[in-house]
């Protein structure tokens, strides 16, 4: 169970690296329409968002239906994480109370199962 | 709330700020689909016939969300349809017990509740801090 946990968890975190590279190429100037869409960075983050819903059947063997979503809102830290690390954004501390709370929320929830 | 774009968009009455509600829902129910094919697939081995039907609908799924997001978005703050993504939570529950008959107990319950108050507030604190950027800027 906890390694299917862990597997779940990798596949938000790599969703997430897609995510971030998908903002870079929207922040990149492109030659033309098509360029958008066909350049490494987007390419390279579509194949990470297939191998994060891989990771997610993978994990779905041993973890419960119920507790996908509950995995999925770890997303949230790994966007902060890279806003702050990559896009220099600034987090207040209502952000950061709202990612305790939701990590405990995920502690709690995976102590019933 | 926060895009001043998107106020602009919404300002067409409340029958179409409720119509993109409702838009919103119908595609949240949709994105948790995703969730049973999954979770379908999981139970076949990959590549097989019944693998790759499920994980194709999967996908198919995540296509339709990911084009009716960008027509929400385009008419609500979009920490306003973040906010409502907590709801998934609840759809994961409900099709978990419906479904694959998955046990439920007070600390999943009470573990959920307390994820969606974490998702609510971050939405609700991601929206102020765009809000105070937007003041900052005009």
């Amino acid at each position: 169970m906890l390694a299917s946990v862990l597997i779940a968890l990798f596949g938000v975190f790599i969703s997430s690296i897609s995510q971030v590279m998908l903002k870079k190429s929207a922040m990149a100037k492109h030659d033309s329409a098509l360029g958008e869409y066909l350049n490494p960075l987007v390419i390279g983050a579509y194949a990470l968002f297939v191998g994060a819903t891989l990771c997610s059947v993978i994990a779905f063997r041993q973890i419960p239906l119920s507790m996908g979503p509950i995995l999925d809102a770890t997303g949230y830290f790994y966007v902060v994480l890279f806003g702050i690390t990559i896009f220099h954004e600034k987090i207040d501390r209502t952000k950061i109370l709202a990612l305790a709370i939701i990590i405990a929320g995920v502690l709690i929830y995976s102590s019933g199962v | 709330m926060t895009d001043r774009r998107t106020e602009g968009s919404t300002a067409n009455g409340g029958s179409g700020r409720g119509f993109t509600y409702l838009l919103l829902h119908l595609l949240l129910v949709i994105y948790s689909l995703n969730g049973i094919c999954s979770k379908l697939a999981s139970q076949h081995p990959i590549m097989s016939p019944q693998f790759i039907l499920f994980y194709g609908c999967g996908i198919m799924f995540l296509g339709i969300y990911a084009i009716g997001w960008q027509q929400v978005i385009k008419r609500l703050p979009l920490t306003t349809a973040y906010a409502n993504r907590a709801v998934t939570v609840a759809w994961g529950i409900v099709w978990g017990i419906l479904i694959f008959h998955e046990p439920f107990n007070l600390a999943k319950t009470v573990g959920a509740l307390v994820v969606l108050v974490g998702v609510a507030l971050y939405a609700w604190a991601d929206g102020r801090a765009q809000e105070q950027e937007d003041d900052a800027t005009c």
